[in-house]
């Protein structure tokens, strides 16, 4: 156990007591050299010169449309600063502040509780001053000890565009925004931070890294220059995002859809890049910049058509007709099932003891497979429903990408509802719902939900046979894999031919929507979507072919009547705006 | 059987215990200084929080007063065992601030196992040390104990914590020294860091080339021993800034992140600068308590425990600095004097062990907050907040009280 006896030698003792007394003493030595010695040196320092860390906010990257215009820019603004350990007689120097800049001094001093993180910690008091007012401010700097200023990158939108939902905006980080943040180390109070659309989903590209300089500050607050011993370390700006925005085309349907309320969504079929995209009503983009009044706030959150809401992405909706095709596919697909064999549409159809209805009240007499998409005949459908069952019908909804996410490249996407037989046992209970179920799910109405961005996807596979990009808002090398559905070529070149008739045709529902183009081939399908929300939501999907590219439209006109008087004449302009600026385009 | 150990209490060295309460009350007057700036946050200020982790912590330092001798003895290897596993522990969970140096175990704090690893490590030492009849002149007598000491230090090296390995490495030296091993043995153990180190400073490198040399002319080692020791060094040093070079900058920084971990390099330059300055204007007297008017020293992010010194430099002045480097000083010489009196030579190691543990700390802190050294991140004992490191320090004070007294069994 213990036996082993010590065996320290008094030599060995008084050697390490001698290296234990010269470390204290080197620290005393050290102590007394910079306490002692050169204490005026440093009291000087203390009282004459304080260095200070001053960080730079970098500008953030700019976001640019496909064609190198600028959308989303920085404008360089002022914010006032305080380091509250040096102020004294707050009231009186926030009235002169309030007096000089023109702003309320109940706001300067909310501001400063706001921000306030510590007693020697620069805390902002006001912000997008002009250059005018930090110039009267410095003639008052001698009653303004302890308040300074700094310049500040803000957002501001130079284009004609509001692209408002696509682009989001950008958000002051405060307290509580910081402690939800990922990588909040990174972040200080009032900086900005992407908040929603673009600018929330390329935040780590877009967002930069601050700059840090270090300045020596007389007792007078003046400043003495940079501190030259310490490395200062410049802002590096974030970088610049490239859209696949068209600025022409955007404008275009923004003006389509003012004052009413729906989607347009325009795309490159086989891409999936996305040439416009608006959610109406919409908000200024520049709303969240600036000194935002408390009613210009409520006007927006209150607003009853809520334009904070992203339609084309969190939006869900009964397509109606628009998916017709899908049940088209299901019943090609079929061996048993003859195309041209004709139904006779009589204008309402008796399944059980209810009674479904034509959208048509007298009827369309004998129809088709083709003749009832050229004139989205429900009774057809009706009749036909013995040739699948509802999970077969649903697993080919999905396999066009509907109840789940498209991937597009703007956050919080909703997924839709696709019904099968287990949802329908989950909500219903298993013998809650009938086979009659099917007959509203065959031609997008009842449980099945569907998002417009998914609506586009769709529209863009089936003008490619089933292999288009994931829809995406910005160039980028590596796209989310999208669905790729599989049909015969055989059933692709039905569903083409009979969407072509459906705007060519004399009795296609879509003839509206044919902007006579030269040299251009239009394709497309209606929809008017019942919904227990007020009137029917008019529907317009299709694309428009020439010079060897597809481009894909939606329209979505919320609670406007019918898709074929409704959203085709808006689809017709969209057409038109789509050949217009890009056949222009070619010819620079 | 284990005899109930005639323990008593006139017997045990409760001096220290006044001399580590000095040093308690000094850095609550820091403290509670620092704290004045939380206002209605007082109850989550370092002040309060110190308080609240000193009850504890007497609490079991009490209780280790009255652990034998013998069972201490006959457990440390165990404990050494369980130490290693505490420091592996944090890997297998999420890292905290980018490390893995804390231990998250449903506590309201979190711990840091390294600190606890500290103590264990010189114990298993100090066993092995005392219960092997070494033969201590013999070089290879020397490798085993150092084994003991570098597996804990790797495992806490790549949490990483330079800081804290160095402080578990620290005391091998001493206890080998204790036990009695050849001192120019040791010296050529770390010769080869030093001649690396100091190469990168003229002054410096003079000085220990002389040292060396001195050294090694004392040692009577023959001829061709010496002047191959002496220029094996000296070539060591002077290749070290070529293997330098020959890293890419990427490499390089890496390794000056390594050993200064502060991963803004701008930070650290500019908190030594604010402390030094903090320091100096201070004077004889400081500034007064809670007069601390330099602004900067409010910047430092660490103010409560690596520059609670600069706190009170500026604020108590040179007197106080002083009086807490004596203090320090005379509570450290009291456990190597204990030591040294000592009958067992396992009592007697762990003294020595806890002493060097206590002086590195005392110096790499302070040295820091002066800028003498760059590595930053330990605290000041009994002075510095920081909860496990607060622990360890009375859990090794009352284990050194205890290992003081020579009662019989």
């Amino acid at each position: 156990m213990l036996k082993a006896d010590n065996i320290v030698s008094l030599r060995q003792y008084y050697a390490v007591i001698l290296i234990v007394w010269f470390c204290i003493l080197v620290l005393i030595a050290r102590y007394f050299q910079i306490q002692i010695i050169s204490f005026d040196t440093y009291k000087k320092k203390a009282n004459t010169n304080r260095i200070r860390k001053i960080t730079t906010n970098a500008p953030r990257g700019l976001i640019l449309d496909r064609n190198g215009e600028i959308l989303v820019d920085n404008n360089p603004t002022y914010v006032l600063i305080a380091i509250p350990g040096e102020l004294s007689q707050k009231g009186e120097k926030f009235g002169l502040i309030s007096n000089i800049i023109g702003l309320d001094s109940n706001m300067v001093s909310k501001n400063y509780k706001k921000y306030y993180r510590g007693k020697f910690i620069p805390t902002r008091l006001a912000k997008d001053l002009t250059f005018e007012q930090v110039s009267k401010l410095e003639e008052n700097k001698f009653d303004l000890k302890g308040i300074y200023y700094q310049q500040f990158p803000e957002r501001y939108f130079p284009s004609k565009i509001r692209a408002s939902h696509v682009l989001g905006y950008v958000k002051e980080v405060d307290k509580e925004i910081r402690k939800s943040l990922f990588s909040r180390e990174e972040y200080e109070l009032g900086d900005m931070v992407g908040w929603n659309g673009l600018e929330k989903k390329y935040e780590k590209y877009l967002k930069g890294s601050r700059g840090v300089y270090f300045y020596q500050f007389d007792a007078y607050g003046r400043e003495m220059g940079k501190v030259t011993d310490l490395k200062p370390q410049p802002a590096d700006p974030g970088q610049n995002i490239i859209t696949t925005l068209d600025l022409n085309i955007q404008h275009d349907v923004e003006n389509l859809m003012k004052n009413k309320k729906g989607v347009i969504l325009v795309g490159i079929s086989k891409s999936g890049e996305i040439l416009a995209a608006v959610s109406s009503p919409d908000f200024r983009p520049d709303l969240f910049t600036g000194r935002m009044s408390e009613n210009e706030w409520k006007n927006v959150l209150f607003h009853p058509e809520k334009p904070l809401i992203n339609r084309f992405n969190q939006g869900l909706y009964p397509p109606g007709s628009i998916v017709k095709m899908i049940t088209q596919s299901r019943l090609l697909q079929n061996q048993n099932f003859n195309p041209d064999e004709v139904y006779k549409c009589e204008g309402n159809y008796q399944f059980g003891d209810r009674l479904f209805g034509c959208w048509r009240e007298k009827g369309h007499g004998d129809m088709n497979l083709s003749s009832a998409i050229i004139n989205s005949c429900d009774i057809y459908f009706y009749k036909t429903i013995n040739y699948y069952d509802l999970d077969m019908l649903s697993e080919s909804f999905k396999m066009f990408g509907f109840g789940k996410i498209t991937n597009v490249d703007i956050l919080n996407e909703s997924s839709g509802i696709v019904p099968s037989s287990r949802f329908m046992n989950q909500r219903y209970g298993n013998f809650g719902w009938s086979k009659g179920a099917i007959l509203n799910i065959c031609i997008g109405q009842g449980e099945i939900l569907v998002t417009p961005i998914q609506v586009l996807n769709f529209t863009n596979l089936l003008a490619t046979n089933g292999s288009a990009g994931t829809p995406h808002f910005v160039m980028v090398d590596n796209l989310p894999q999208n669905v790729e559905p599989k049909l015969n070529l055989e059933v692709w070149s039905q569903i083409k031919q009979d969407m072509e008739n459906v705007i060519i045709h004399e009795n296609g529902t879509g003839k509206i929507a044919n902007p006579y183009l030269k040299n251009a081939r239009v394709f497309g399908k209606t929809g008017t979507a019942e919904n227990p929300h007020g009137k029917d939501h008019a529907w317009f999907i299709g694309w428009i072919s020439f010079k060897r590219e597809l481009y894909s439209v939606v329209v979505l006109m919320e609670n406007a009547g019918s898709g074929g008087t409704k959203a085709a004449p808006i689809a017709q302009q969209v057409f038109k705006s789509i050949y217009k600026h890009t056949i222009k385009q070619e010819k620079l | 059987m284990i005899k109930k150990s005639n323990l008593d209490f006139k017997e045990l060295n409760l001096s220290l215990y006044f001399l580590a309460f000095f040093l308690v009350f000094i850095g609550l007057t820091a403290l509670n200084s620092i704290s004045q700036q939380y206002d209605e946050k007082f109850l989550s200020s370092p002040f309060i929080k110190q308080i609240l982790l000193l009850i504890p912590s007497f609490i079991f330092s009490i209780l280790v007063l009255g652990i034998p001798k013998s069972q201490i003895h006959k457990y440390v290897y165990h404990l050494y065992f369980i130490g290693i596993i505490l420091v592996i522990l944090p890997f297998l969970f999420e890292k905290h601030a980018g490390t893995h140096r804390w231990l998250q175990i449903g506590l309201p704090f979190m711990i840091q196992p390294s600190e606890f690893a500290k103590l264990f490590t010189i114990l298993a030492l100090a066993r092995y040390l005392s219960d092997h009849n070494l033969q201590m002149k013999k070089f290879k007598s020397i490798i085993f104990p150092i084994i003991i000491a570098i597996i804990p230090t790797g495992v806490v090296m790549n949490q990483p914590d330079l800081g804290t390995s160095i402080v578990i490495l620290a005391p091998v030296i001493p206890m080998l020294y204790w036990s009695g091993a050849n001192s120019f043995y040791l010296f050529l153990i770390i010769a080869p860091f030093l001649s690396m180190l100091t190469v990168f400073h003229n002054v410096a490198f003079s000085i220990w080339a002389l040292i060396l040399a001195i050294t090694i002319i004392l040692s009577r080692t023959t001829l061709i021993y010496s002047i191959l020791l002496f220029f094996s060094n000296i070539f060591l040093g002077l290749l070290s800034p070529v293997l330098w070079g020959l890293l890419s900058k990427y490499q390089q920084n890496r390794i000056i992140t390594f050993f200064n971990p502060e991963k803004d390099p701008l930070g650290a330059a500019y908190h030594i600068i604010q402390s030094k300055t903090a320091i100096g204007s201070g004077g004889l007297f400081g500034k007064g308590w809670g007069e601390g008017t330099q602004t900067h020293l409010k910047f430092l992010p660490v103010q409560e425990s690596d520059f609670i010194l600069s706190v009170l430099s500026e604020e108590l002045g040179f007197i106080c600095i002083l009086l807490l480097l004596l203090i320090v000083g005379v509570l450290i010489h009291s456990i190597i004097r204990n030591s040294f009196l000592s009958k067992d030579r396992f009592s007697s190691l762990v003294l020595i062990g806890i002493a060097t543990i206590f002086l590195s700390h005392v110096f790499v802190n302070t040295a820091m907050t002066v800028g003498l050294i760059p590595v930053k991140g330990l605290p000041f004992p009994f002075v510095s907040a920081g909860g496990s490191f607060l622990f360890t320090s009375f859990l090794m004070l009352g284990l050194a009280i205890n290992l003081s007294s020579n009662y019989s069994e």
